[in-house]
């Protein structure tokens, strides 16, 4: 059990860390019926509309690396592991929350310029979350519960 | 070492903290004209919104996982581990509203605004560092 343990630790931050560098929101758009799509996409890293980088873009994947980092500790100590969980869990739950309105505020302030436009959440979304559920995973089967 | 009652006072108190911070404005920014964007836990507000800014409103429920985190702190204060689970929850979605207001700050002084942070995210963070400190003084109650 501390072998699967350990191992669903290790691959729960490993999966949080990688999702950072995915896209978690992505918008895309024709701005002129002739012109091909621009990309609108955030990660955890970086905002950029096409080529162009905002420069104060959210740096989500501080907070979720740090959780990645308490959720890595917890092969350890399963009290560290359950926190790093609840951490990584909390991070999701509000960046979810965040993204969530924002695409839908991409779709809404721009369906008149594009009607055509495709608007959600990217991958890294999704690894984030199964990264929560496989570390909740990993803290039930701890050998120190 | 702190004991099991000051432990659970502190915890008690981080809620109390937390539940104040829902009501409070978190941040805002004041352009020229008058126009100000205010954002609350609930949702953002635009005061005099010129008519040719974006349709949609970008309003994220931010108390949604707060809310969340705070009932397993108030839970915790009977059952320890809830506790954890929510001060560590509440302390990541802080960690991503840290990091938006730091983005979020950088836009507005961009645009020329003028940006304050608002006595909900000074209530929000010293909440949620006095409900951890109870938490994990509740853990190590019990060990």
């Amino acid at each position: 059990m501390r072998l699967l343990s350990a191992g669903l630790l290790f691959l729960a931050a490993a999966a949080a860390v990688t999702a950072t560098f995915l896209p978690l929101s992505e918008l895309l758009i024709r701005l002129t019926p002739d012109q091909p799509q621009t990309a609108y996409v955030t990660t955890g890293w970086s905002t950029r509309f096409g080529a162009t980088e905002d420069e104060h873009g959210p740096l989500f994947g501080i907070p979720a690396v740090a959780a990645a980092v308490a959720v890595l500790v917890g092969v350890r100590w399963w009290k560290v592991a359950f926190a790093g969980a609840a951490a990584l869990a909390g991070v999701t739950g509000m960046l979810f929350v965040y993204l969530l309105n924002a695409i839908s505020f991409h779709r809404q302030g721009n369906i008149t310029i594009d009607p055509g436009l495709e608007a959600g959440f990217g991958n890294g979304m999704w690894v984030l979350i199964a990264a929560t559920i496989v570390a909740f995973g990993a803290v039930v089967v701890h050998p120190d519960d | 070492m702190i004991g099991r009652p000051t432990a659970v006072a502190l915890i008690a108190a981080g809620v109390v903290l937390t539940a104040t911070a829902m009501v409070l404005p978190w941040y805002s920014t004041a352009y020229a004209g008058n126009i100000e964007v205010v954002v609350r836990a609930w949702g953002t507000e635009v005061v005099n919104k010129p008519g040719d800014w974006p349709a949609g409103e970008l309003s994220p429920w931010y108390g949604l996982p707060v809310a969340v985190a705070v009932a397993l702190l108030i839970a915790g204060i009977w059952v320890s581990r809830a506790a954890l689970a929510g001060a560590a929850a509440q302390l990541g979605a802080v960690g991503i509203t840290a990091v938006l207001v730091v983005s979020e700050r950088g836009h507005a002084l961009e645009q020329q605004g003028d940006f304050a942070i608002g006595f909900g995210l000074v209530f929000l963070a010293i909440g949620t560092l006095v409900a951890l400190t109870g938490a994990i003084a509740v853990q190590r109650e019990r060990a």
